[in-house]
C-alpha cells in the first residue's frame, strides 16, 4: 500500500510538470491581452504566447505538441478579441515550420538564436497578416490591414524575446528540464 | 520512454500536425461565418477579468499620466496661451448655439415637427485599452446588466468614439472608430453630404461612398447620419482634413486613447414598417378609403361640386398636406384634416 502511494505521486507531478509549456503559453497569452496600455496604445503588445511555442518546439516537442499550440493560439483569439482563428492558424503554421527545420534552429546561440526567433516571429505576424487580408478581401467593403502595426507587433515580440526566453528557459531548467528522462 | 522521444520527434508527429492545421482552417472558417460562438466567449472572459482589470487600472492610469505630464511640461506656458484663445472663441460660439438652439426650438413647435427620439445615456469607466494590428478597442464596465447593447454608440464629452460589439453582463467590448472593421453613415456639412467612415487602423478614418459630384472643403464638420436606424443622427464626429493626395480624412473630436469615463447612447428608435401594398397610396396618406365606384344611374347624374375642391381649403399648422394626394377621391376636407391632424399628434407622443 505504502508502495503504491509512493509510485502515484510522482506520477501526478510528472504530469503536472507535463503541462508547464501549456501552462507558461497561456500565462503568457493573458499577459499579453490585459488590455491595459502602458504607452497609450502607441505600440501593440508583443506575442509573447510565440516565445514558449518556439523555445518549447525546439527543446521538448513532445510536450509542446501541436495539439497544445493549437490550445495556446485558440486562447489568443479568445482574448485578443481579433477575427477568430487568425493566431491559431498562424501559431501552428509557425510550428510546422520550426519544427520542419528543428536542427537549424535548434543549432543557433547568442544572437543569432535572436535572429533565429525573428525568422520564425516573422513567419507568424505574415501569416496572420495574410489571413486577415484573405478575410478582408472576401468581405464587400473591407479595407486590408495596414502593414505599419503588423511590422510595430513584429519588432515588440523580437525586442521581448531576450526577456522572455530568459524566464521560459528558468522554468525549464527548474521544472522540465529536472524531469527530462521521466515525463 | 527513449523510444516515445524518438517517435515524437519523427514520423508520427506529423499526423497530428495536419489534423491540427486542419482544424485551424476550419476555426477561421467557423469563425467568419459563426463569430458569435466566440464572442460569447470573450463576453465571460471578460467578465472574469473584470476585477482584475479594474484594480490594475489605477496604477497604470497613473503611470500613464506621469510619462504624459513629462513631455508635457515644456510646452505648457504655449499650451496655456492656446487654450485661453480656444476657450475665448468657444465662448462666442456658445452664444451664438444657445440663440440658434432656441430659434430651432420655435421653429418645431410652429411646424409640429416630429421630435428626435430619446435617449437614455449609461455612464461607464474604460477599464481597458487593446491596440493591436487587427483590432483596436477598449473595454467598458457596463454590459448587459446596465442595459448596455451591441450597436449603441460611445461617447467621450467631445465627440463618439465607436460603437460597442460585444456585451457580456458586467463588460463591453467597444469597436472604435479608427478600428480596421468600423464603418458608419456620416452627414459632411454643409452641403449635407452622405458617406461611408471607414476606420483603417490609422489615427484618421477614410472616407467612402462619396459622391463624385459634391466638393468637400477641410474643416467641413462629420456627424453620424443615423442611416439604417442603428445610431442616432447628428453625434459630432470629427472634421474633415485633407491628406495631401486630393483625398479627405476625419480628424475625429474624441480622444480614446485618454478618455476615462465615456457614454452609451441607448438609441432604441422603432423600427418602420411600411404599409401593405393594398394600402397604397390613400390609406398611407391617414385617409379614409375610396368609396367604391357609383352606379351607372348614379354617375349619370352632375356632378354638384369639382373634385379639386379640397385644395382650396387653408393649411393650418399642424396639418399634412394630404389633400392634393387625393385626385378624384370624394371630397372629405374635414375628415381628412382631422385624421391628418390625428397623426400628426400621434407622432408627438
Amino acid at each position: 500500500m505504502v508502495s503504491l502511494e509512493r509510485a502515484g505521486s510522482p506520477n501526478r507531478f510528472r504530469s503536472l510538470i507535463g503541462l508547464t509549456p501549456l501552462s507558461c503559453g497561456l500565462f503568457c497569452t493573458l499577459l499579453t491581452n490585459i488590455p491595459v496600455s502602458f504607452l497609450g496604445g502607441l505600440v501593440p503588445p508583443p506575442l509573447l504566447a510565440l516565445v514558449p511555442v518556439y523555445f518549447w518546439c525546439l527543446m521538448r516537442p513532445d510536450l509542446m505538441t501541436p495539439v497544445v499550440v493549437l490550445i495556446i493560439g485558440f486562447a489568443e483569439d479568445v482574448l485578443s478579441g481579433g477575427p477568430p482563428g487568425v493566431w491559431t492558424l498562424s501559431f501552428v503554421l509557425t510550428y510546422a515550420l520550426v519544427a520542419r527545420y528543428r536542427d537549424s534552429f535548434a543549432g543557433l546561440a547568442g544572437l543569432a538564436a535572436i535572429v533565429g526567433f525573428a525568422a520564425a516571429a516573422t513567419f507568424a505576424c505574415t501569416a496572420a497578416y495574410v489571413v486577415v487580408a484573405a478575410l478582408a478581401f472576401i468581405t464587400p467593403g473591407a479595407h486590408s490591414p495596414p502593414v505599419g502595426s503588423s511590422i510595430s507587433e513584429l519588432a515588440m515580440t523580437v525586442l521581448f524575446y531576450a526577456p522572455a526566453v530568459l524566464v521560459v528557459s528558468w522554468l525549464h531548467r527548474r521544472l522540465v528540464g529536472a524531469s527530462r528522462g521521466d515525463v | 520512454m527513449a523510444n516515445a522521444w524518438k517517435i515524437a520527434r519523427k514520423g508520427n508527429a506529423q499526423l497530428p500536425l495536419v489534423i491540427v492545421i486542419a482544424l485551424a482552417v476550419v476555426l477561421v472558417l467557423l469563425g467568419k461565418a459563426q463569430g458569435g460562438l466566440f464572442d460569447r466567449a470573450r463576453g465571460h472572459a471578460t467578465d472574469l477579468l473584470a476585477p482584475v482589470l479594474e484594480k490594475v487600472r489605477a496604477p497604470v492610469a497613473g503611470f500613464d499620466r506621469w510619462m504624459g505630464s513629462i513631455t508635457e511640461i515644456f510646452s505648457v506656458y504655449q499650451e496655456n496661451l492656446r487654450l485661453k484663445d480656444e476657450n475665448a472663441r468657444l465662448r462666442q460660439w456658445r452664444n451664438v448655439a444657445v440663440v440658434l438652439q432656441g430659434r430651432v426650438g420655435r421653429y418645431q413647435q410652429l411646424l409640429h415637427a416630429v421630435p428626435d427620439p430619446r435617449m437614455n445615456a449609461v455612464l461607464a469607466k474604460v477599464i481597458g485599452r487593446a491596440n493591436r494590428p487587427f483590432l483596436q478597442t477598449m473595454i467598458l464596465d457596463a454590459g448587459r446588466d446596465n442595459h448596455a447593447l451591441p450597436g449603441e454608440a460611445v461617447m467621450d464629452p467631445r465627440g463618439m468614439i465607436g460603437r460597442i460589439y460585444l456585451t457580456g453582463n458586467r463588460t463591453s467590448w467597444v469597436i472604435l472608430l479608427t478600428d480596421l472593421n468600423s464603418r458608419i453613415p456620416v452627414t459632411i456639412s454643409p452641403g449635407n453630404v452622405q458617406a461611408i467612415m471607414a476606420g483603417d487602423n490609422s489615427p484618421m478614418p477614410a472616407l467612402d461612398m462619396v459622391s463624385h459630384t459634391v466638393t468637400l472643403h477641410a474643416g467641413d464638420q462629420v456627424t453620424s447620419s443615423g442611416d439604417g436606424g442603428f445610431l442616432p443622427a447628428g453625434l459630432p464626429v470629427g472634421t474633415l482634413v485633407s491628406d495631401g493626395s486630393g483625398r479627405f480624412r476625419v480628424a475625429l473630436l474624441s480622444d480614446p486613447g485618454a478618455s476615462q469615463d465615456v457614454e452609451i447612447l441607448n438609441f432604441s428608435k422603432p423600427p418602420e414598417t411600411p404599409p401593405a401594398n393594398a394600402e397604397l397610396p390613400v390609406e398611407a396618406a391617414g385617409l379614409k378609403p375610396e368609396a367604391p365606384p357609383p352606379a351607372p344611374a348614379a354617375a349619370a347624374k352632375p356632378q354638384t361640386q369639382p373634385q379639386t375642391q379640397p385644395q382650396i381649403q387653408p393649411q393650418q399648422p399642424g396639418q399634412a398636406k394630404t389633400a392634393p394626394l387625393r385626385p378624384g377621391a370624394a371630397p372629405q376636407p374635414e375628415t381628412a384634416a382631422t385624421q391628418a391632424q390625428g397623426e400628426t399628434e400621434g407622432a408627438d407622443r
